[in-house]
């Protein structure tokens, strides 16, 4: 599995969603990425890609593409 | 006897000595696998850490970091996840007591006692939670103190601190609730252990009389009380402070 497809399943699962829904997909834009999903969220992709993220990262982490580029910038993960 | 743990996996920090050291034995006791945080590496703890395994089968796992070093934190939260284990309990004992008056507290000390009784458990908690949130289940046991609830004189930094931990259990019970995991205070009376026996006697007598069952706490009433709290047979509680005092409060009220 790519890492791009992790990073989707991630969010598929954390918030029981389907792939075609995460382009452009934002904080609390769905009822289910609310602060609980986004606790579900974090914990699917430190396990994905056994990182820890940091608190600040954690806070910053509110869309789909800037997910992303936290994970490329600050954990080495590349898209 | 009934195993309240079994198979269950817990991590206790502060298990050099005292209630946290009980806890290890207790906790294995009742079938659970502990990972055991120290301070210090020292041979002393591995070895009991060792022979608690032997006795009653279950696994021990050594760890230690200064809890002030929020990197070796972090790094500690690593090496548990690494042994892949789900984590089922979390118990924040480690803690430091300081006794002065307010006029005299200084405030780099108020600062330390910040730093160690809730600093440090609060950041641990957000990375142990994390990996509690994958499993959808949790109980988490923060020890405070009497302290934090009576005001007692001398004690403003230290019951200060405890306050602020048992305030942000009260906090994440809810916050964390959704996710399976139960959280709960324990505030301590007065405990026999190494730091009692350096009192006078006549201090620790006064202590006693101020019960209700006129004798003080043992490490034992206290990790007892952590072993029904991280059991499935408190299932349904969360959010609660549980003050184990022989019932020194209610004698207070009645002076």
């Amino acid at each position: 599995m790519t890492n791009l497809e992790m990073y989707k399943q991630a969010f598929c699962e954390a918030f029981e969603i389907t792939e075609d829904k995460l382009a452009g997909l934002k904080y609390q834009e769905i009822p289910s990425w609310d602060s609980v999903g986004h606790m579900n969220l974090v914990a699917n992709i430190e396990e994905a890609f056994d990182i820890m993220m940091d608190t600040e990262d954690i806070i910053d982490l509110n869309s789909f593409e800037k997910g992303q580029e936290i994970l490329s910038s600050n954990y080495d993960i590349k898209f | 006897m009934n195993k309240l743990l079994e198979n269950k996996n817990i991590i206790v920090t502060g298990t050099a000595r005292g209630m946290g050291k009980q806890m290890v034995e207790l906790f294995a006791q009742n079938g659970a696998n502990v990972f055991a945080h120290a301070r210090t590496e020292n041979d002393e703890h591995k070895l009991y850490c060792q022979e608690i395994s032997s006795l009653y089968g279950v696994r021990i796992f050594p760890i230690y970091f200064d809890l002030k070093d929020f990197s070796a934190v972090k790094d500690a939260v690593k090496m548990i996840r690494g042994v892949k284990l789900p984590i089922d309990g979390l118990v924040n004992n480690a803690g430091i007591t300081y006794n002065a008056l307010f006029q005299m507290t200084d405030i780099e000390e108020l600062r330390n006692q910040f730093e160690v009784n809730f600093f440090a458990p609060y950041l641990f908690t957000q990375y142990i939670s994390k990996l509690m949130i994958r499993n959808r289940k949790g109980s988490i046991v923060n020890i405070s103190s009497s302290a934090a609830l009576d005001g007692n004189s001398g004690k403003s930094a230290y019951g200060a601190s405890k306050a602020a931990l048992l305030t942000m259990t009260l906090c994440i019970s809810e916050e964390l609730a959704a996710a399976g995991i139960r959280a709960n205070v324990i505030c301590p009376g007065v405990i026999e252990t190494d730091m009692i026996a350096t009192m006078p006697e006549y201090v620790t007598d006064i202590q006693r009389e101020a019960t209700f069952l006129g004798k003080l706490g043992t490490t034992v009433d206290i990790a007892n009380t952590a072993v029904f709290l991280l059991s499935d047979y408190s299932s349904y509680i969360t959010g609660q402070v549980f003050r184990v005092d022989g019932g020194v409060t209610e004698y207070k009220k009645r002076q």
